[in-house]
């Protein structure tokens, strides 16, 4: 029978894998034994503190489980949980995960007083009319007509960005930035092939799309999906 | 069984009163059997407009307390020989001595009795007005030129998107300046159309007899010769399923050869 706590060294590190064929009795047992063991070996070299990465494979940890095992830890001042990782996730947050990286396609018409969320990304069909709210935790790609609210990265993301012609939009917001472009010329710099963005400097700014891999490096390395490039 | 419309704007003195007193009294002429209900309780008015005012015995918190029969608390218009009846508001109270069950319990009883019931809402988005669009079928937005009128109007429709009616609403455009929609001054008819989303039911224009008839408590739809009159026969027309070309903007600034001509001849 093989030890339900095992240590293994990576090259970001120490980790520990919990075996998830074991009962829960047997890996508090073994966990406490190895961090026992490791205890006696790095009491004989230099003193250091290790901060160790769980593994707990295809199981699921609750809330209690994960309290017990930061209580055997914490009998030991030179040992500490970095985090606990598992190879699976429920439904639920599988679902969110889904939500955030869809981009979502919307097509309808969000009018005075309507306010529409949205977790995730947006392609924009429709229309906002004046007084009406489009907020999106992601990016928002504009095709439709725009004359009330937008923000990207609800409610405090500034690393998302605003594509298209929105210089009727009473006003853009990401994240916590925005600008009422009534009181601003940046109408005039708005057009079909703009991204709005917050800069270096936290401060709303536009762009034109030929400039995507400057102005968000990040996001231009991660646009995926093609086949043959 | 008649069919309920409700007709409504969000915004306040748009003409909501006027429409609904004179697509009923339109209807009482073609000869269909109306029931006007006024749901401006504390601010009535309709009753004014119809001339109908000191003829008032019940009221319809009346009718939903049950201190009155429905057909006590109706007021016969006498104009049209038992065509045309007023379900008047309370003026003692406010509007939230009705629910939505009590107005959907008034309208249901008149439906059988009646071709089309008319539900005057008041102004605003509160208790009135979901009063008013319950017992509704269709709703007949009216607006007028005005941003205002039409952000309101739009609030109204995305309101009604989710609390969608037995059928699509329709649009009334009301107190239409030629000169001013020539001049681009105001939306247009098509632009505020196209903005709402809503199908056009008609277009009234804006006319000051509308309102010294109605001071004398007579709908403007009884002068046969006044536009706006006939922007309201118009629409009553189409409610019963014809179909009206929509009136033409003529300038009122530059009157025609044939209008200079005879008013040659009036001055004389």
């Amino acid at each position: 029978m093989p030890e339900a706590a095992v240590l293994k060294g990576t090259k970001d590190g120490y980790e520990i894998i919990l075996n998830d064929k074991a009962e829960y009795d047997e890996i508090f047992k073994s966990l406490t034994k190895l961090l026992d063991n490791l205890k006696t070996q790095t009491a004989s070299t230099t003193p250091q503190k290790i901060a160790f990465e769980i593994q707990t494979q295809r199981r699921l940890f609750n809330a209690q489980e994960r309290s017990e095992i930061e209580q055997i830890f914490s009998k030991y001042s030179d040992f500490s949980i970095h985090k606990i990782n598992s190879d699976v996730v429920t439904k639920e947050e599988s679902a969110q995960i889904i939500d955030q990286k869809t981009v979502h396609v919307i097509d309808r018409v969000i009018r005075n007083g309507q306010e529409v969320n949205v977790t995730g990304d947006v392609l924009f069909l429709g229309k906002v009319h004046e007084g009406g709210k489009l907020l999106v935790t992601g990016n928002l790609y504009v095709i439709g007509e725009v004359k009330g609210i937008i923000q990207a990265g609800f409610p405090n993301v500034e690393d998302k960005m605003i594509f298209g012609d929105v210089h009727n939009a009473q006003q853009i917001r990401i994240g916590e930035q925005f600008e009422i472009l009534d009181d601003t010329k940046s109408a005039d710099k708005i057009n079909s092939s703009s991204i709005a963005y917050v800069n270096a400097l936290h401060v709303l700014d536009y762009g034109n799309v030929e400039d995507l891999n400057q102005i968000n490096p990040k996001f231009f390395n991660q646009i995926g999906g093609i086949i043959n490039g | 069984m008649g069919k309920a419309y409700v007709i409504t704007s969000g915004k306040g003195g748009v003409g909501k009163t006027t429409s609904s007193a004179n697509i009923g009294t339109a209807l009482a002429m073609m000869g269909k059997k109306v029931c006007l209900l006024d749901l401006d309780i504390g601010l009535r008015n309709l009753d004014v407009v119809l001339g109908l005012d000191n003829r008032i015995m019940y009221d319809i918190v009346d009718v939903a307390t049950g201190k009155a029969k429905l057909a006590q608390a109706l007021v016969k218009d006498k104009r049209f020989d038992d065509l045309l009846y007023l379900l008047p508001a309370a003026q003692n109270t406010d509007k939230t001595a009705l629910n939505e069950g009590q107005v959907v319990e008034i309208v249901d009883e008149l439906k059988p009795d009646f071709d089309y019931v008319l539900i005057d809402c008041p102004a605003g988005i509160e208790q009135g007005f979901l009063n008013a669009i319950a017992g509704a079928d269709s709703a007949i937005i009216v607006t007028t030129p005005e941003i205002s009128a039409v952000r309101d109007a739009d609030r109204v429709v995305g309101i009604l998107e989710q609390h969608p009616l037995k059928e699509e609403p329709h649009l009334i455009i009301n107190r239409i300046r030629t000169h001013m929609m020539k001049d681009g001054t105001v939306m247009d008819i098509d632009e505020i159309t196209h903005h709402l989303g809503v199908e056009l039911l008609g277009i009234v224009f804006d006319d000051d007899k509308v309102i010294s008839t109605s001071n004398q408590g007579e709908p403007i739809v009884l002068d046969t010769d006044n536009p706006a009159g006939q922007g309201y026969r118009d629409i009553a027309r189409r409610i019963t399923g014809e179909s009206v070309p929509l009136m033409e903007m003529k300038d009122e600034s530059k009157p025609t050869f044939w209008e200079k001509v005879s008013g040659w001849f009036k001055n004389k």
